[in-house]
């Protein structure tokens, strides 16, 4: 539904890493390029497309040394930037157009933002991993797979998904458009638990702790898509939460099969495991990075990467835990099977142990060092089942009682996006809600929240330390209400359609909206 | 500029140190006022001292000269008239560049203006000033100022001795540049356009970079700043700024800029670039810094920049028929446009049959008119463009000034037509003489337009006399502008502007506290400004109705087919009786249609 597709053959979207500190050199300057989405460009425009980032980065620190440049606006594409780590720069241009491609560069910006930190959370930083080998085959082997399978995350996602989508559907390249202005991207989406719920989530919280003895576990727990509990820091638990998902939530898990299969019956090509067009590019790549790369490994190094973000590697076993064979591929390297990830905020190694009851999925992360490899976890597992797993089927119970399905969190007459910025969590009208809104409304909207975004970029840029108070309120040409309201760290957006005429009507709106849902928090007095 | 100096120009780009040579004050002073008494040296633009006193006159010679050059009348020609008229100019530059400076002679004016505001601090930083606002221009001395802000406003380009390499430059809150599709800087705000070559060689790889891949760059945005392009032909215009103003702005700045231009030039200079790409177009516009100057001072304090509407001085409705009539009288004679104007405000205009004015047209040939010190002291003759009417051909603008802020435009198309546009002034001049029209401009001038603390709280009787002073009796000019302490309007009332859409005019209130100082007024513009380009926006606009709150204003804006109404309120002011103060507003203005618009004026069919 409703996101903008760009076809890749006519080169509707590139995208870009490249590394600043490299190929200085005239004649090498092949080797800034650690990506480039199509890999089938040929070198020169891909230095093109860098040579006019560098270009631009360089000139605007001229005028902005603290923010280099962020932006390309021309009149047929737009060059979104993003300095991932420094001297690392993420480019995507995306090809506008005037029917659907209408794009919010912040909504790009946090793509590229997403596809960094995921990355982060499975392999480290880029840096790390250029400095492990200089050559640069072994983070191009890395990167390469990696942001394929991010953009072919090829299952299609369910209405009640509002956060994460699929980007490669087919040939076409979905990207958030402005029919996903009542989306944010890069936060946390929780269920309404009831307090009796509540607690007995905490305590299998602790009881899950109990498990880590003198060290400590981290646990994050889903309903469905939603989040109920977490003991992660926030930015680990947004990486988390968009893993799970994306590969391992129960629509997750059943919606690949599906999807997979129809795919499988329209492609020829024996390569399974990626989908026709990216395996194709993918070779191209993997070739190109070759004949370029002099480092040893070059030909064989991609058997040992592991590709978290490959569709349909996870399976529910019969234990209840969630399998996969990702991690397994390194086993010849004598890693564990186990899947294992960093986090960000205590930066330890962990295991991920992923256990299923119904629609309740619990992510249990163990670090590397407290326990004996695949012994330990398998004794963890075991403790899942003897001490946690009754609570959880009594959990799943409680919460499937009290759940109203995926059109739960809609509110009648509103179309709404809710934002607690100091705790990255959202809350949205379903999907399938925000389809019947007209093209003039969302497209409003997604204007104001451009307007919302540049003075937002403002005040951090400032650091002026006051919280932004804002409210706009808007009649559009087609009569809808367009609102956005920012106080104290809380943002919504709204659009009314159908709505009486008056400021005033609009406001009333608002208020009753704020003192239902968001306990006043926008309400004026 | 010769075309090689750009090259030699690109050392000096990477040395932080000017010719110290270069910033020796007292030696550019002496041939400043040594090219003043020149009688020779007629550019008005020149003739500026330092504290902008005029010093020199200008003698009928301009209007000789232009007769003698252009009796063909062609466009081509026009413009080697424009190129001769400028020689004249560039001239006396030459002189003054044998001795080691580098200055032009246009610049030598400037110059003392720049000594005059100086290094003292009144110049735009980052951060820098007060409390690192974004005002641009000397707000240090005039905070508490209640004046209005363009009167503190210091003609002519400053901080000429900057250039790209210098900190204080890179730091100026907005650029402008206009450059060639070849590199060759034309213009630039700030800084010596010769030491910019490099620079400027950068903006034009940049353009062209993008212009290459089949694309066109229009916009670069990196943290606060943003480098916006437009590309007119062989003209580049670029803006980098940090001023927080809407790209849409921008860009349309950027237009007048260009629009300016034309109006010196005509846009067949473009045909020089055809004939020669590295043409070097700077001696053309050679000592006009100050006009581009004065029209990038007006983004930051006229609405009509944006608005695209004219705004006339309020007058009784008699007074302004009275001068009208005159104007219509002369307009049948062939004279294609007539226009009196007071500042940059219209007393009367008239366009001959169905020759009509487009309002950036009014902006610009007012901003050229009101910019060159020399139209101030004699009558003038004088090619002009009007880029909207005709952007290829040269009019002839007959400018006199009737006292110290009143000026008579008569446009006509005939080169040689400057008698007859003579004695057309001295007969309109004696008939608004006559009929008291100029006393009662300056009364005007006094009194102000609409204040916010008029407005009635009841609707006036549509029948019955609305003056002495727009529908709201006093007791004499005299006794109330002493005393008179502005509170702000009903319901947090601050500020309003209405633009009639039919009209082509808008009328906008004067300021009161809290709106008193022109940095407050600076951001209370350039707030109208974003909210004029949130509801115009160009694929899903123009909205309905905006209400909008910060911690600055409440700003309403209310847009239908007949007007647009912009209101700024106190942050804390009830949404609803505000919303009824714009009610109250909008009837106020209707009430008083007759004295702040210039009706039944030919149409604007735009």
């Amino acid at each position: 539904m409703g996101m903008s597709a760009a076809t890749t053959a006519a080169e509707g979207i590139k995208f870009c890493i490249f590394d600043l500190r490299r190929g200085q050199q005239e004649g090498q300057e092949l080797d800034k390029i650690l990506f480039f989405f199509p890999a089938d460009l040929p070198f020169s425009a891909q230095l093109s497309v860098i040579g006019l980032s560098e270009g631009l980065i360089t000139f605007t620190r001229i005028f902005s040394p603290e923010a280099a440049c962020e932006v390309i606006e021309a009149e047929r594409h737009s060059h979104v930037f993003y300095e991932a780590e420094p001297d690392i720069w993420m480019v995507m241009v995306v090809e506008k157009n005037e029917s659907e491609a209408i794009w919010r560069i912040d909504a790009l910006r946090k793509v590229l933002k997403e596809v960094h930190s995921l990355f982060l959370m499975f392999h480290g930083s880029i840096r790390t991993m250029i400095e492990k080998e200089p050559a640069g085959g072994l983070i191009r082997s890395h990167l390469y797979p990696f942001i394929m399978d991010y953009l072919s995350a090829c299952q299609k996602r369910s209405l009640l998904d509002n956060c994460c989508w699929d980007f490669l559907l087919g040939k076409k390249l979905q990207l958030p458009s402005f029919r996903d202005c009542l989306k944010e991207r890069g936060t946390v989406q929780m269920l309404t638990v009831s307090r009796e719920a509540a607690i007995e989530v905490q305590s299998l919280v602790r009881v899950l702790e109990s498990f880590a003895g003198n060290t400590q576990f981290y646990s994050l727990i889903l309903f469905q898509d939603l989040l109920v509990s977490t003991t992660l820091s926030p930015v680990d638990t947004i990486n988390l939460f968009t893993y799970a998902v994306l590969r391992l939530t129960p629509r997750a898990l059943s919606s690949g099969v599906s999807s997979w299969s129809y795919l499988r019956k329209g492609s020829t090509t024996s390569n399974v495991a990626t989908g026709s067009i990216l395996a194709q590019s993918a070779s191209v790549s993997e070739q190109n990075f070759r004949s370029r790369d002099t480092s040893p490994p070059g030909g064989d190094n991609s058997h040992h990467i592991a590709r978290p973000l490959q569709p349909d590697r996870w399976s529910k076993g019969k234990d209840g835990f969630l399998v996969t064979d990702i991690w397994g591929a390194e086993a010849s390297s004598s890693t564990s099977a186990t899947p294992t990830i960093w986090l960000q905020q205590t930066e330890e190694r962990v295991y991920v142990c992923a256990y299923q009851y119904r629609s309740l999925t619990l992510i249990l992360l163990v670090p590397v060092a407290s326990i004996l490899g695949e012994q330990g976890v398998s004794a963890v597992k075991q403790q899942i089942l003897e001490n946690a797993s009754l609570k959880m089927l009594k959990i799943e119970e409680k919460l499937s009682k009290g759940w109203a399905g995926e059109n739960a969190y809609h509110v009648s007459g509103y179309r709404y996006l809710l934002v607690d910025g100091d705790r990255d969590v959202s809350r949205a009208s379903p999907p399938g809600k925000v389809t019947t809104l007209t093209k003039e409304s969302l497209l409003a909207l997604s204007k104001v929240r451009e307007e919302v975004d540049l003075e937002k970029g403002r005040m951090e840029h400032d650091n002026a330390g006051q919280e932004k108070d804002l409210e706009v309120c808007i009649r559009a040409k087609n009569n809808a209400w367009v609102i956005a309201r920012i106080t104290k760290g809380k943002e919504l957006y709204m659009v009314l359609e159908k709505a009486n005429e008056t400021v005033l009507y609009a406001s009333d709106a608002v208020e009753k909206f704020s003192n239902r849902y968001c306990n006043g928090a926008f309400s004026l007095d | 500029m010769s075309s090689d100096s750009s090259s030699t120009s690109g050392d000096e780009f990477t040395n932080p140190n000017p010719n110290p040579n270069s910033t020796s004050k007292p030696l550019e002073d002496q041939f400043a006022s040594a090219a003043l008494t020149e009688p020779d040296n007629e550019p008005p633009e020149i003739q500026e001292s330092p504290n902008g006193v005029v010093n020199g006159s200008v003698s009928e010679n301009n209007h000789g000269e232009i007769e003698r050059n252009e009796r063909g009348g062609a466009v081509g020609s026009n413009l080697e008239a424009r190129q001769s008229v400028r020689w004249r100019r560039t001239n006396s530059e030459v002189e003054v560049e044998a001795p080691s400076s580098p200055s032009s002679s246009g610049y030598a004016g400037e110059r003392g203006s720049s000594s005059g505001s100086g290094s003292s601090g009144g110049f735009e930083m980052i951060g820098g000033g007060i409390g690192g606002d974004d005002d641009e221009i000397q707000e240090v001395s005039n905070v508490d100022s209640i004046q209005d802000s363009q009167a503190s406003w210091m003609p002519g380009k400053r901080h000429v001795d900057e250039d790209d390499a210098s900190l204080s430059w890179r730091k100026r809150k907005k650029h402008f540049f206009i450059l060639s599709n070849s590199g060759k800087p034309i213009y630039s705000r700030y800084g010596d356009e010769h030491k910019l070559a490099g620079f400027s060689a950068t903006l034009q790889a940049i353009i062209s970079f993008v212009e290459n891949g089949g694309d066109r760059v229009k916009l670069v945005r990196a943290g606060n700043h943003q480098v916006v392009f437009l590309v007119k032909g062989p003209i580049y215009l670029v803006c980098i700024s940090c001023t927080e103003e809407p790209y849409e702005s921008l860009r349309g700045q950027l237009e007048l800029i260009y629009g300016q231009m034309l109006l010196i030039l005509t846009k067949s200079v473009n045909r020089c670039f055809e004939k020669n790409p590295k043409f070097d177009m700077t001696p053309l516009l050679g000592g006009t810094d100050v006009v581009f100057s004065s029209l990038i001072h007006s983004f930051s304090w006229n609405p009509a920049t944006f608005l695209h509407a004219y705004t006339c001085l309020p007058l009784a409705y008699a007074t302004r028929q009275a001068a009208g009539a005159i104007l219509q009288d002369v307009a049948d004679s062939g004279v294609l446009f007539a226009i009196l104007m007071c500042k940059h405000k219209v007393i009367s205009l008239v366009g001959a049959q169905k020759a009509s004015l487009h309002p950036d047209d009014m902006l610009l040939l007012a901003n050229f008119v009101m910019s060159s010190e020399s139209f101030r002291t004699s009558e003038s003759f004088s090619p002009i463009c009007l880029p909207r009417y005709n952007p290829m051909a040269f009019l002839y603008a007959y400018v006199h000034y009737l006292d110290v802020d009143t000026y008579l435009m008569l446009l006509t198309t005939s080169s040689d037509a400057f008698y007859h546009l003579k004695d057309c002034r001295i007969r309109i001049e004696m008939v608004l003489l006559k009929s008291n029209v100029l006393s009662e401009v300056q009364r005007s001038m006094l009194d102000g337009g609409m204040h916010v603390e008029d407005l009635p709280t009841d609707p006036l009787p549509r029948s019955g006399t609305l003056s002495p002073h727009l529908g709201q009796p006093r007791d004499s000019p005299e006794s109330f502008r002493e005393p008179f302490v502005g509170i702000g309007g009903p319901a947090g009332l601050w500020h309003f502007m209405y633009r009639s859409i039919f009209l082509d005019q808008y009328v906008s209130s004067e300021f009161s506290p809290p709106i008193n100082s022109p940095r407050k007024q600076k951001r209370l513009y350039r707030a109208y400004q974003n909210l004029y380009a949130s509801m115009h926006d160009k694929g899903i606009g123009p909205h309905k109705t905006q209400f909008r709150r910060d911690e600055n204003y409440v700003l309403l804006c209310w847009v239908t087919q007949d007007f647009e109404l912009y209101a700024a309120f106190d942050p804390l002011a009830d949404k609803a009786v505000a919303i009824k103060t714009c009610n109250r507003v909008c009837q106020w203005v209707k009430d008083v249609e007759n004295e702040i618009f210039l009706l039944g004026a030919s149409p604007f069919s735009w």
